[in-house]
């Protein structure tokens, strides 16, 4: 069991209210997307739960223990892929267990499979540099389930690639999480991509940052690129752009004053 | 017509082909104008006098004994400083009481030339080794540790956090992302050190000394034997390239990440 809870978080940075009182509950195993305008606190939760943060009030329990800093019970999918340059694509992907001293011959074989299941299979003494994008968040995915965490958390994890390298990486993340099914706190801006892989969308409001909606996402699995074109999808997809577009505007209009 | 059939030519060519061709090409020219135009060997020798002198200076042995004294004060004076630099450079890097203590003779000595300084350390630790491996180790060691400094600094906020996102401790985030980090801009200030170094080996020993390269260009410069001027001079230029070749050798060895 994973349950991942959020008691009334609260955060500000200085006078800014980044976070007011987010109260929400996680199941074990389940896939939340959290979306909304920019600069309403997304990675501010998701740094809160990774213990990179810590709350002004309120707290976050994973299976009823509180986070109070970083651990490896959470695996964390940084949208800029922070992939050590000094190390090859095996070395990247073990850290997180050199790290915690448990690193070893059966260890490196399962994190062989791993990089297997993400596609990655052949290139295990390639350096960083000779990656593509799409190859560089394979290993960045990677090296967070390496240290089979409880809970991974992925902040904006595709948005920084191409239109198709996304569409292929959001169908092989689905395929990864129905091998393993870990909990997963899923940030990105793109509404669809949120629809496409979540059983549940939080969609947050902007100042002070809040949960405004949580919309149940009922949608068969295994999906592909023909459920984007059901007509539930389309409207789902609708029914929270509605929610968040007029902070959408408002945040585009105050961060151009 | 020709032009483009002789550039089609010279792009057949390996680097270091060109190279070759470069140096060769310089020594012709060096050849023609002191054959010509500076004919006084007096002002001028021409390379294949320079050549003569060092055969002479080998068969007699006493390059040699120039050689091993100056390479002696060279290697012991940039060991020290290399050591010395990386641990200065690590530790002020880390620590701001440190940082703030030592950063205004840090910028001091960097911008003087502390070649300068020659004859005072003969007067203190008289004409022997000693003075011109201190004259080494001043030139050579803040180069490193800005180097080392300027390192361990820029390590990326974003691959610490990301560690610190996998529970790293203080301990493993300076052995496993500061230092590798750092690590080309440590063998930089190293690099850097060689040119620097070779220049304070010989200004040393020029302010006074009984043996060494320099001495051995301060002796043909008093005597007019510009022809064994060049040959010290042409042993120093050689042993520069050398080490900086073996250097990049190295850096390809320890920075692989970083060139293909
Ligand atoms: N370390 C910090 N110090 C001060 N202010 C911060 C800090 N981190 C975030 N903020 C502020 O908190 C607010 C929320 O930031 P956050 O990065 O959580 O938003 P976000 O929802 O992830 O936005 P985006 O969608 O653009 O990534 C922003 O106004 C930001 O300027
Ligand atoms: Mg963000």
């Amino acid at each position: 069991m994973s349950k991942l809870v959020s008691d009334g978080l609260t955060k500000s940075f200085g006078d800014l209210k980044v976070l007011e009182n987010v109260h929400l509950t996680i199941e074990d195993g389940e896939f939340v997307a959290l979306v909304g305008p920019s600069g309403c606190g997304k990675t501010t939760f998701l740094r809160t739960v990774a213990g990179l943060e810590s709350a002004d009030e309120g707290a976050i329990y994973l299976n009823e223990h509180q986070i109070t800093g970083p651990g490896r019970d959470r695996g964390f999918v940084f949208q800029q892929d922070s992939l050590l340059p000094w190390r090859t694509v095996m070395e990247n992907t073990v850290v997180g267990l050199e790290l915690a001293g448990k690193l070893n011959g059966a260890e490196a074989e399962r994190v062989r499979a791993l990089l297997d299941l993400v596609g990655l299979g052949g290139f295990e003494n390639y350096y960083p540099r000779q990656l593509s994008g799409g190859m560089r968040q394979r290993v960045n995915l990677a090296r967070a389930l390496a240290i089979d965490p409880k809970v991974l958390l992925m902040d904006e994890p595709f948005s920084a690639l191409d239109a198709q390298t996304r569409e292929i990486m959001q169908a092989e993340l689905q395929r990864v999480w129905e091998e393993g099914r870990k909990t997963v706190l899923f940030v990105t801006h793109q509404i669809d991509e949120a629809v496409f892989l979540a059983d549940r969308v939080l969609v947050f409001a902007r100042r002070p940052g809040r949960l405004l909606e949580d919309i149940r996402i009922d949608l068969p699995r295994p999906r592909n690129m023909a459920t984007k074109r059901r007509p539930e999808f389309v409207a789902l997809v609708d029914r929270i752009w509605k929610l968040i577009e007029k902070d959408v505007r408002e945040s585009v209009l105050i961060e151009k004053i | 017509m020709r032009a483009i059939k002789s550039s089609r030519w010279i792009s057949t060519l390996h680097p270091w082909q060109i190279s070759l061709l470069s140096v060769v090409s310089g020594l012709f020219v060096w050849q023609m104008v002191s054959d010509h135009v500076i004919a006084n060997p007096l002002f001028l020798a021409s390379p294949f006098q320079v050549l003569k002198a060092l055969l002479r200076l080998m068969e007699t042995g006493e390059l040699w004994r120039h050689v091993a004294i100056s390479a002696v004060e060279f290697f012991a004076g940039y060991a020290i400083a290399a050591v010395l630099g990386i641990c200065i450079g690590l530790l002020i890097a880390t620590n701001d009481f440190a940082k703030n203590w030592l950063q205004p003779w840090i910028s001091g000595f960097y911008a003087t030339p502390t070649v300068a300084l020659g004859p005072l350390f003969i007067l203190w630790l008289g004409i022997g080794v000693w003075s011109k491996i201190v004259v080494v180790v001043l030139l050579v060691v803040f180069a490193v540790i800005i180097n080392t400094e300027a390192g361990i600094r820029s390590t990326s906020e974003r691959y610490l956090e990301m560690m610190r996102s996998f529970g790293a401790t203080p301990r493993q985030l300076f052995f496993k992302v500061s230092l590798p980090s750092a690590t080309p801009f440590i063998l930089a200030g190293l690099k850097l050190g060689i040119g620097r170094g070779l220049i304070g080996v010989v200004v040393a020993e020029l302010f006074g000394s009984r043996l060494g390269l320099g001495r051995l260009i301060g002796a043909s410069a008093d005597s007019f034997n510009m022809p064994e001027l060049f040959a010290a001079v042409s042993i120093l230029a050689a042993s520069g390239i050398a080490m900086n070749s073996a250097f990049a050798h190295l850096e390809k060895r320890l920075v692989p990440w970083t060139k293909d």
